[in-house]
């Protein structure tokens, strides 16, 4: 992968090469999972030509040494980075960028541990498990924590810093979190901005798109909205936009999640509950939405 | 099928016992309807039954003969459960390609049969009827053995992969060599030949069926420089090395002897012959598991019985019987050497020799589905005009858990014995290593000798000396197994 | 006449010449393709019953990659890089639950092997005794 080929060629056959690394049916597959993100999207197609572009270059003798294929994933929660990551990994692969092409993902209790001797294992444990694939750490700024001057979170990164710049062959690292949390972070670890070559900022879901999302998770699930229903759905996305704690993608999980519950209370609380169609069963009433605390 | 003798049908109570003479069909060792028990010991045998006699009746012979029945009817069969212990043969098909001749299955209730005792066994499924007049030839071919009665056998004393963990070798074939001259040898050059092979890189080395105590070498001189040239070799290569010391004797008695000199002298490994008898094997498994001492079986004599397609019995049967007595290595056939051995057939036995459970496969000979009840695995020997030019095909058709013997092919090779371990072994390292790499070893087997053998002298010149030879002669043995066949009773 | 030039030859590739680092990674993710999990262990013992030789960690029951278990090769290699250090794979399907692969992925320089001592009894009967010369010498000290 890193060494330059014994017998260059003088033509490579991009449209060839494409096709056989399917990474078009994985971006089909990241359109059909995910709405909107058309910027995201973007970049990663922007990066498989990238990858693409370099693997040709190579075998014509233009280039040597792995990339730099460490990202930063920023958004707010619910915008689809892991959804994102998983993805990645798997054009990574597909490309011989990495072997195995699976994702680990781990967060700051994964890899520090409480004691003193415990971290330096547990982080390389991680590494170990995710050598091959790609390493995906969420929130990944509570590794540091500059008010308390001993925390072992130091010594996580300072092996994960050697890893990413020694082993680019055996890992991708992606770090994840809030955009202005992973700045202040890359402010007092540099180390981190210089091996990281892809910025990927994942922006929040317009209430249209939102509304998608939410259908695509409704048909999935088969449950049908009345009319009345999807009149109350597009009512709520804004309210609940407005509220704390909004989450994108995963509050409308939520928020079905909670219909559904109110809807099988419902039909549990019905006198004729002997006689249930399949209908009934797939049916969300506007009275499952509304009883929400987002209306109240 | 149920060729002719129709409309005869089994007769009951005070008629089926006026004395007389009767059919066994008549005397119901035919039955057509009957289930086998999952308690039962089924036999699969191949007939040709005598111009005149149907199948059905050939059948029913071979079921009576080989349980409760005698020429005639005797009345003291009332005074037993005799529906119980008379052997019911209840299923017959024609022989694909065969016109005289039939598989009959019989089935046999277990308590017919003395618990952990193949001598018991085999008196009844081999005893008498082997001779029998009512039928031409007789072949036992495969039998299903019920879970219940194998759990009263002991099986292999030591197992396949408890052997592998007290040699300390894993993940590629052992390696062996018979010595030869097979006769004549004294025990000082005995020794000789087992030192240079041992620390030259084989595993093994072995003792010939026939080597016991002759004039020429008595067997406490045999043991007493073997283990020398044993000691030595592992001593020279920080590895455990063993040599099949033969305590095959006239009495069990002297064989016991044998084996209890060999454990005083620390071997890891002792051998007998088929020969023996199976209760003597039977004894020695026993002696070997609580001693700790390996049990090497060599099928010498089997032949005489197990070749011809039409009379005899099957290897696979020993097999079984072998896995059962408890023997830890058995001869089962190279495929590719100069011995007897259909490639699917090798297949079928070692598989019986090494799966924990085995499914009907009549491409390999396997008749029936057999669960070997946590009985212990039993490695493979691969012997006999085996050489190192075919080490691809060796471990593709044979594994990785076999023993490959390459007597001939070690202690032939030009530049002296140890060369000829070192070529062995580097052939069948360099093959495992392609093997794990993604290679397609089979293919490019040459190639990877070849390569193997640039940095490798002995190699090199073993593969000049037998990168010819081979052994093209058609099997007398293969599976009968013609998937069309239509089966009915 | 032709002798067997090393003293040493346990594991399942001792014959060859020594594994590259790209040839132990083809051999581990062969083990790893068969869902088996990597060791590796280290010894100054070549005796041939040194059955227990010392972990150098736990063995890798969820690693899917070789380059994982060579990290821990290179890193033993830089402690113990003057002893044996073997790679295993366990196997813990039924009916095996046992080590699937052996091999030495590291040598001292210098092996002097082993010796073999006798003491003779009744009959012409002899006891063996073989041992590592290495560990004449107290740890720490054997292989300098």
């Amino acid at each position: 992968m890193t060494t330059t080929p014994e017998n260059p060629t003088d033509s490579f056959d991009l449209e060839g090469e494409f096709a056989r690394s399917n990474v078009q049916a994985v971006l089909d597959k990241l359109d059909r999972e995910l709405i909107g993100l058309r910027p995201v999207k973007q970049r990663i197609r922007e990066i498989a030509a990238l990858l693409l572009v370099d693997k040709a270059r190579r075998s014509m003798g233009l280039e040597t040494g792995a990339p730099t294929l460490h990202m930063s994933f920023t958004g707010n929660p619910g915008t689809g980075k892991t959804t994102v990551a998983l993805r990645m990994a798997e054009i990574l692969k597909n490309l011989g960028y990495v072997r195995q092409g699976h994702l680990v993902s781990v967060t700051r209790d994964d890899l520090v541990g409480q004691y003193i001797g415990h971290t330096a294992p547990k982080t390389r444990e991680v590494i170990k498990k995710a050598m091959g694939g790609v390493l995906f750490i969420d929130e990944a700024y509570y590794l540091y924590k500059p008010e308390n001057e001993r925390d072992y979170g130091q010594e996580a990164i300072e092996i994960l810093l050697q890893v990413m710049e020694n082993q680019r062959d055996d890992l991708v690292v992606i770090l994840a979190g809030y955009a202005n949390r992973m700045e202040v972070f890359f402010q007092s670890n540099p180390g981190f901005r210089s091996r990281i070559a892809h910025h990927l900022d994942f922006p929040d879901y317009s209430d249209v798109e939102l509304f998608e999302i939410a259908k695509i998770m409704v048909d999935a699930q088969h449950y049908v909205l009345t009319p009345e229903a999807v009149k109350v759905l597009k009512e709520y996305i804004p309210r609940r936009m407005k509220m704390p704690h909004f989450a994108n993608a995963r509050s409308m999980r939520n928020a079905i999640d909670r219909a559904k519950l109110r809807q099988a209370n419902r039909l549990f609380g019905r006198k004729d509950r002997t006689n249930l169609t399949r209908k009934d069963l797939t049916t969300i009433e506007a009275e499952d939405l509304l009883a929400s605390r987002v209306f109240q | 099928m149920a060729t002719g003798g129709a409309g005869k049908k089994e007769l009951k109570g005070a008629d089926r016992y006026k004395a007389g003479v009767l059919e066994y069909k008549v005397m119901g060792y035919w039955q057509p309807d009957y289930v086998p028990k999952d308690t039962d010991v089924i036999a699969l045998f191949r007939i040709t039954p005598q111009p005149g006699v149907d199948a059905d009746e050939a059948a029913a012979a071979v079921a009576g003969e080989s349980s409760t029945a005698t020429w005639t009817v005797v009345w003291t069969d009332r005074l037993t459960a005799a529906e119980l212990y008379r052997a019911k043969a209840y299923r017959v098909d024609p022989v694909p390609n065969a016109p005289d001749q039939y598989f009959a299955y019989i089935a046999y209730d277990m308590d017919l049969f003395e618990g952990d005792s193949i001598a018991n066994l085999t008196a009844s499924i081999i005893g008498n009827v082997f001779g029998f007049k009512a039928v031409k030839a007789l072949r036992l071919e495969d039998m299903r053995i019920p879970v219940a009665y194998l759990k009263t056998f002991q099986g292999p004393p030591t197992g396949v992969m408890v052997e592998r963990e007290r040699l300390d070798k894993f993940g590629r074939p052992l390696l062996g060599a018979t010595t030869k001259p097979k006769l004549g040898l004294s025990g000082r050059n005995y020794g000789r030949v087992v030192y240079e092979a041992l620390k030259g890189g084989l595993d093994f080395t072995k003792d010939d069926e026939n080597i016991n105590s002759q004039p020429f070498m008595h067997w406490r001189d045999r043991f007493l420089y073997c283990m020398e040239a044993v000691n030595r070799a592992s001593a020279a290569t920080a590895e455990v090395k063993g040599h099949y010391l033969n305590v095959t004797a006239g009495t069990c008695e002297q064989m016991i002897e044998r084996a209890e000199f060999a454990k005083e002298l620390g071997s890891v490994i002792i051998m007998i012959d088929l020969v023996l008898g199976y209760s003597a094997i039977q004894t020695i498994s026993k002696w070997a598991r609580r001693n700790d001492m390996i049990l090497h079986l060599h099928r010498a004599g089997n032949s005489t019985y197990s070749r011809q397609k039409n009379h005899g019995m099957n290897f696979r049967v020993i097999c079984k019987w072998m896995r059962m007595a408890g023997v830890d290595h058995i001869h089962a056939g190279t495929v590719v050497g100069k011995l007897e051995g259909d490639p699917l057939m090798v297949k079928g036995f070692y598989d019986t020799l090494l799966q924990p459970h085995t499914p009907v496969a009549p491409e390999l000979g396997l008749f029936f589905k057999q669960e070997w009840a946590s009985l212990g695995k039993c490695m493979p020997v691969a012997s006999g005009g085996i050489h190192l030019g075919q080490m691809h095909q060796l471990l593709h058709y044979l594994g990785e858990d076999v023993i490959l013997q390459f007597g001939g092919g070690t202690i032939g090779h030009p530049d002296g014995i140890q060369a000829g371990a070192e070529a062995n072994r580097v052939a069948l390292e360099s093959m495992v290593q392609a093997r794990n790499e993604g290679v397609d070893y089979l293919a490019k087997g040459p190639e990877i000798l070849a390569k193997a053998a640039k940095s490798c002298k002995p190699l090199q010149h073993g593969l000049d000396t037998w990168k010819n030879i081979t052994f093209n002669y058609a099997s007398t043995d293969t599976p009968d197994y013609t998937p069309q066949t239509t089966t009915s009773r | 006449m032709h002798e067997n030039p090393r003293n040493m030859t346990q594991g399942q590739f001792s014959f060859l010449p020594p594994l590259t680092d790209d040839q132990i990674k083809l051999q581990m993710a062969y083990a790893i393709k068969q869902g088996w999990a990597l060791s590796v262990e280290y010894t100054d013992d070549p005796h041939p019953r040194n059955t227990y030789w010392e972990m150098w960690c736990q063995p890798m029951f969820d690693t899917k990659d070789p380059a994982a278990v060579m990290t821990e090769v290179t890193e033993c290699r830089k402690v113990y890089g003057n002893m044996y250090i073997r790679v295993n794979a366990f196997d813990n399907s039924r009916w095996r639950e046992s080590v699937a692969m052996s091999f030495i992925v590291n040598r001292p320089k210098y092996e002097p092997g082993l010796a073999l001592s006798r003491t003779e009894g009744p009959g012409r009967t002899i006891q063996y005794r073989v041992h590592s010369y290495a560990t004449d010498k107290p740890k720490g000290e054997r292989y300098k």
